[in-house]
């Protein structure tokens, strides 16, 4: 043992002076040709372990999600504000009411393996993501294009293609879709909808594990458990090149060890506070801080058949805006988030376009106690609320949630005067599982981090009836004709504006109805060590990685 | 003593069968659905959870699962995590950085515990002896990762003395305070136990015979009293091993350790049962294989114990 570890201890120095030496090389090569020292700097940033494969399309959770934004550029890009810009795209014309696009892509594209990025770079990624075969976990983004449906019959060919995609030349192709989305140019600049070059098709399997790309920076290496590491492409053309050498993410299984190396300067950004220095990290002189409100938001959605809560009944109506007008949400940003969340007053979020803090009904989310219990004892006058009944809060407890939902119980406790419990479940796994089987009999915690920054993508997801009933994101099974109708009208939409009105009268039906109740926004907050430059986070609540310098 | 040991040997492959198959049961218990958890808060397609569900044979009832496992792992495929790396390849290099940050662990508190332990039994009641007395009655009352967060802010982020996290492929120096705090608690126990078994040992007849017989105290000491004061103190530091593997999961999330401890937590959040069934199955290896050479030792140190 004693003996093979010195060995090992002597090949692993050797192979780290042959690599410091082949580096040296690179280096004294690479100064000469570029301008200063901070442009070349590799910063490192918090990262932690892909759950799946680095593919654009089987990709959901952050781990991998923020790799791979960096590695592919899509046919629109967002800035920090959520704004969309044509990027790969020179232009996304829809005709046919919002029905059909004709998609026309900027010459010079090439992915970092030096093949040109072309119509079909984008129209078989798209359909690989879209075959059941491949059994991708963002599947669901292609379902409004059409001939997605005879893409999910089990055992479709792997190489069978979306029929609503044609490839007019090399770089122009066509999307139709099942129904009107105005919403589509924006969409298009979500992770699932990256181009993908022909090596990928040959072996997927590999690629997972050293993607090629076109974005602002090319994949060196991803160490499992370890690292991912990327430097600059030289070669990306879009509209956020990078302002540094690379990113390498470095992996923690756990927030405390990042703060404490940000601390200490071994990590260069982190966007994210744990919880033992939420009441410190803006004073904390070792790092420096930012916390802005953002685009996650925090809720509680109630099953849709709770006694005393039921969706259809005006008592449950009455009870649902008691419970929402007796929290009181400045209290529990202030003291339980400690300034980390801002109060919600609408059901999207501040960093969002089309976003409002003064839209009718909204006063339902303030804190009114003598209002909710006015309309509590209203509420009994239909059907008594007895000494035996409850009112409980469910939540995992993996997700550092506990305090806010013991501040939640004690405040309807106090306000109403009546039981109020919580029920927490051990792991997010086994909480989601009550949620799809629909065994849920408690108020539960809800979230909702978009995936493209429109007001669509938190509205539609979470209270159309078409994603309702196990088949979307609608978990309270929230079903209203007038509010599918306004999101339909929106769809249809030329205009952005006139589509976030009618956004926001579809969210002034969800104040009346309440299917769930916001909470607050969780804010971007995170910690950069100092020398860390031209740090600031955007609406996804992530560091912008290309202008990091140091 | 071949004998004995052949059918110590052959003791264990029940002992292997019945924990990975108890580990089996116990993941496969865990409520959730791990493809379930893959979505996240996102719509989940069906067809392709079921599409998922059967590549890795979840659709299988238990016992079916359990014996797929089983039969590829006496090929040593021992199945692959959700993001399609060989489960052998991820143990193998969790392991050894585990392995290093263990023995560094051990080295320490053997050392510091057995010199101190004697020091303290050697001379009892002497002022030295109650300081070491308040100290390791301090760390094994003090939670390790209270002991762990308080030396890293000190050591690595004010004073900047070592690194603060340990990372990937970490060397000595980076290990070094881990190590420390791993091996803190049993450190403090092994000064317990050799302080009391020097000084009870010190009264015992054979030592009062030796010393009249006109044995230098040195020898005294060396020969009669230590010889027998060790052999309780090496059936816990061979135990010890093993606990210092498996139990390394708090200091390995504190210093971000990519060894099997965070390797292990990250599987059974996810509910990669193949991955926490074989890392599980190894540490069961480790401590019986760590049994075994104690239990060999005693043969050494006491001449009076003979294995048949």
């Amino acid at each position: 043992m004693q003996k093979s570890s010195k060995l090992t201890v002597i090949v692993a120095g050797l192979s780290a002076a042959v690599m410091s030496l082949s580096a040296c090389g690179g280096s004294t090569g690479s100064t000469t040709s570029s301008s200063s020292d901070s442009t070349n700097s590799i910063i490192n940033v918090y990262g932690c372990e892909p759950q799946n494969p680095l593919l654009p399309t089987n990709t959901n959770e952050v781990c991998g999600g923020n790799p791979i934004d960096l590695l592919f550029a899509k046919l629109v890009a967002f800035d920090d504000k959520g704004n969309a810009k044509n990027e790969v795209a020179k232009e996304i014309k829809p005709s046919d009411g919002n029905k059909k696009y004709t998609i026309t892509l900027n010459d010079g594209w090439k992915f970092t393996d030096g093949t040109p990025v072309t119509a079909s770079s984008f129209t078989k990624a798209w359909s690989y993501g879209a075959n059941l075969t491949n059994a991708q976990l963002s599947t669901s983004f292609f379902q409004n294009i059409k001939g997605y449906s005879d893409l999910q019959k089990k055992g479709v060919d792997k190489k069978a293609q979306l029929s609503g995609l044609k490839v007019i030349d090399d770089k122009t192709f066509t999307v139709e879709l099942n129904a009107a989305s105005s919403v589509f140019p924006t969409m298009v600049g979500y992770t699932a909808f990256a181009p993908l070059p022909d090596s990928f098709f040959s072996n997927p399997k590999s690629f997972g594990q050293k993607p090629v790309g076109n974005g602002p920076y090319k994949f060196v290496s991803w160490t499992h458990n370890d690292s991912i590491k990327l430097v600059k492409n030289k070669d990306y053309k879009g509209v956020a090149p990078a302002q540094n050498g690379g990113i390498t993410f470095k992996m923690y299984t756990d927030t405390e060890p990042a703060y404490a190396d940000v601390q200490g300067g071994q990590l260069d950004v982190l966007e994210q506070i744990p919880p033992s220095a939420l009441k410190t990290f803006e004073k904390d002189s070792t790092v420096q801080a930012y916390n802005k409100p953002g685009s996650v938001t925090r809720a509680f959605t109630f099953p849709s058949n709770l006694k005393h809560f039921s969706l259809d009944s005006k008592e449950g109506n009455l009870r649902r805006q008691a419970i929402s007008m007796s929290i009181n949400r400045e209290q529990i940003c202030d003291k339980v988030l400690n300034g980390t969340g801002t109060p919600a007053v609408d059901f999207i979020s501040p960093v969002i376009p089309g976003y409002s803090a003064s839209l009718k009904g909204n006063s339902v989310l303030k804190y009114n106690p003598t209002e909710a219990k006015k309309l509590w004892a209203e509420a009994n006058k239909i059907s008594a609320w007895s000494d035996s009944d409850t009112v409980e809060f469910s939540y995992n407890t993996d997700g550092g949630q506990k305090d806010i939902f013991d501040a939640l119980v004690n405040q309807i406790k106090n306000t109403l005067g009546v039981k109020a419990e919580t029920k927490p479940i051990p792991t997010f796994s086994e909480f989601r599982a009550n949620i799809t089987a629909r065994k849920m009999n408690a108020l539960f915690r809800t979230g909702w981090q978009a995936d493209y920054p429109s007001a669509e993508d938190y509205l539609t997801p979470l209270y159309s009836s078409a994603a309702a009933d196990g088949k979307g994101s609608n978990d309270g099974d929230y079903k209203n004709a007038d509010f599918d109708a306004l999101l339909t009208k929106a769809a249809g939409s030329s205009d952005e504006a006139a589509a976030n009105k009618d956004y926001q009268a579809a969210e002034e039906l969800l104040f009346k109805d309440l299917p769930s109740v916001p909470l607050y926004y969780e804010n971007a907050s995170g910690v950069a060590a100092q020398g860390v430059k031209n740090f600031k986070m955007n609406w996804k609540n992530l560091p912008v990685y290309q202008e990091l310098t140091k | 003593m071949g004998k004995y040991l052949l059918r110590r040997i052959l003791q264990m492959i029940p002992v292997v069968i019945g924990t990975t198959l108890l580990i089996y049961a116990l993941v496969f218990a865990l409520p959730g659905d791990p493809v379930a958890a893959m979505f996240g808060d996102k719509p989940i397609n069906q067809s392709v959870a079921a599409q998922i569900r059967s590549e890795y044979n979840l659709d299988k009832p238990f016992i079916v699962q359990y014996l797929i496992f089983l039969k590829n792992a006496l090929t040593l495929n021992f199945g692959e995590t959700f993001s399609h790396q060989p489960v052998i390849d991820v143990m193998g290099r969790a392991f050894p950085v585990t392995i290093k940050l263990a023995i560094m662990a051990f080295i320490f508190e053997a050392i510091f515990g057995v010199v101190f332990g004697i020091i303290s039994g050697l001379k009892r009641g002497k002022w030295y002896d109650s300081v070491i007395l308040v100290v390791s009655l301090l760390l094994i009352s003090v939670p390790t990762f209270v002991f762990g967060f308080v030396l890293q802010y000190f050591v690595g982020v004010k004073w900047g003395l070592l690194p603060v996290t340990a990372g990937s492929n970490p060397g000595f120096f980076d290990l070094l305070m881990p190590a420390s705090v791993l091996g803190s608690v049993s450190m403090a126990y092994i000064i317990r136990l050799t302080r009391s078994e020097v000084s009870s040992n010190m009264t015992e007849d054979y030592v009062r015979t030796a010393r009249a017989k006109g044995m230098s105290s040195k020898s005294v000491t060396m020969r009669h009293i230590l010889r027998n004061s060790m052999i309780p103190v090496v059936t816990y530091l061979g135990t010890d091993i093993g606990a210092l593997m498996g139990g390394a999961m708090v200091t390995e999330r504190i210093f971000n350790i990519n060894g099997i401890g965070n390797t292990l937590y990250q599987g059974i959040l996810r509910g990669e049962g193949p991955l926490v069934v074989s890392i599980v199955t190894v540490l069961v290896l480790v401590f019986v294989i760590c049994n075994l050479v104690v239990d060999m030792l005693y043969a050494v140190l006491d001449p009076r114990i003979r294995y048949a």
